[in-house]
This record gives structure tokens, C-alpha cells and sequence, in this order.
């Protein structure tokens, strides 16, 4: 039913873009964070998506048997930051160094507010097909009334 | 292949109906993964696929072609997707309404008979 696979494939988006939505909160969360469980400034967190048989795996493995194709979406991987934190210069700070230089995270608000709005966007996209969808499914089963 | 209940119109329709659940399913895979780097936009070719499939089967899932390639190598194109997404839906509606008076008149034959 090709139908319902179409509902887990808009589901699979929407996983995918809550969970970014996640990381970018959790980023403008730690804008000042000095201190990290790995040590050092806490580092940008962003999500990589790559498409990906649909979320339910009965129906994925359903599909591949019946020869057909379903793409929906999952985070591959998360990547951090690698760029150098940046030195503020606090002299006395608990975290700061030996010329007392403080190193916190590379961060710019505005980069990730912009990230949040697009994944928002998205996810109301995705709501809306999921929303489509359901109706035509509706109109089929009100077609034995 | 004639079905003695329902004519060739509800048969068509059938085939009409199962295309536009085929193809919404491919606007849900590209709204989905408008932010996945690489990802091509899919379609079907609608109009060639309903010609040529009269007898069921799967339709050949294209790349659609035409659309701007954008930095990260991803070329959905969101409002091309929500019109077909609104285009599908209404079709389907059209479709539905129809097949429901084929079975009307069916269920009208039979309750008469009794």
C-alpha cells in the first residue's frame, strides 16, 4: 500500500528534522560553555542527512520485496565543529591559561537561529504532506460508505 | 479484461487512483529529504505511465529533469513539491468522487434486485 509507506517516508523527515532542531537548540544552549565532559570549550554540533529506506522496517523490507522504492531520510552523522575556539582575553578566570586567554566556543547565534527557522520550515512541510496523505486515505476508505 | 460488477471506467480509475498514491509517495520522499546533500528530486513521468500501464505494474521512478542544482549538489524545489502535493491530493479527490458513483450504481442494482 503505497499510500501508507508515503506516511512513514513524511515521518522519517520528521525525525530527521526534530533531531537537528535538537543539536541547534543544544548549540545556542552552550554558546558560553567553558568546560566539556571531553574537556576544552564545548564545539558546534550539526546534523549530515542522507536518504534512507523508510523509518518502518516492515514496510521498508516490504517494499524492497515487492520491487519498489521509498526514500525517506535519517541523520548519518553528527559532526562537530573543528575550527580553533576563540581566546578571550579574562585574566583570573577559573578556565583561563597560562597569559590568561579563555577559550570558548566559535559560535554565532545568528548562524544557528538562521539553521532553526530552515528546520522548522521543514518540518512543517513535511507535516503538510503527512496532512495530504492522510486525507487521500480518507477518500478511500469513505469510498465503501 | 472485462469484470462482470464494475466497468472499464471504475478499472481505469482504479489504475488512476493507485498512480497518484504512487506518485505522492515520491512529493513525501522529496519534501523529506530537502536537506539531504546530493539528493536528486524523483518523479514519474504521469502521463506516459498511465498510457502505458493500463495493466498494473510498477512505474519508472525518473529524476525530474530541468531543476537548478543548488550548492550542496540537492535540487528539490519546495514549492514545485507543495503544488504537486495540493495537485495530487485534488486528483485523487476527483478520482474518488467518481468511483464512488460506480459503486453507488452497483449497490443500487443489487438493493433493487431484492
Amino acid at each position: 500500500m503505497s499510500l501508507l509507506s508515503a506516511l512513514s517516508v513524511s515521518a522519517s523527515g520528521l525525525e530527521a528534522q526534530r533531531s537537528r532542531a535538537e543539536l541547534l537548540v543544544e548549540n545556542l544552549a552552550n554558546a558560553e560553555t567553558t568546560r566539556t565532559p571531553e574537556g576544552g570549550p564545548y564545539r558546534r554540533k550539526d546534523a549530515i542527512f542522507s536518504s534512507a529506506p523508510q523509518s518502518s522496517p516492515f514496510s521498508a523490507e516490504f517494499q524492497r520485496e515487492m520491487g519498489s522504492y521509498s526514500n525517506g531520510v535519517e541523520v548519518s552523522e553528527i559532526f562537530e565543529d573543528q575550527r580553533e575556539p576563540e581566546k578571550r582575553f579574562i585574566p583570573g578566570h577559573p578556565d583561563a591559561d597560562a597569559s590568561g586567554y579563555v577559550a570558548f566556543p566559535r559560535m554565532n547565534p545568528a548562524e544557528d537561529m538562521v539553521d532553526l527557522i530552515a528546520s522548522s520550515r521543514g518540518y512543517g512541510a513535511n507535516v503538510s504532506a503527512m496532512a495530504a496523505v492522510k486525507d487521500m486515505i480518507q477518500k478511500s476508505i469513505d469510498l465503501l460508505k | 479484461m472485462a469484470d462482470p460488477v464494475l466497468n472499464g471506467i471504475a478499472l481505469r480509475l482504479e489504475h488512476y487512483m493507485d498512480l497518484l498514491g504512487k506518485r505522492q509517495q515520491l512529493v513525501a520522499a522529496n519534501i523529506a529529504n530537502a536537506d539531504t546533500p546530493g539528493y536528486k528530486t524523483k518523479d514519474i513521468d504521469f502521463q506516459f505511465e498511465f498510457a502505458s500501464l493500463m495493466e498494473g505494474g510498477t512505474p519508472h521512478v525518473i529524476e525530474a529533469p530541468g531543476l537548478a542544482v543548488k550548492n550542496d549538489g540537492n535540487n528539490v524545489v519546495m514549492e514545485r513539491e507543495t503544488r504537486l502535493l495540493s495537485e495530487n491530493a485534488l486528483r485523487f479527490s476527483l478520482a474518488s468522487n467518481l468511483m464512488r458513483g460506480e459503486i453507488r450504481r452497483v449497490r443500487s442494482a443489487i438493493d433493487e434486485g431484492r
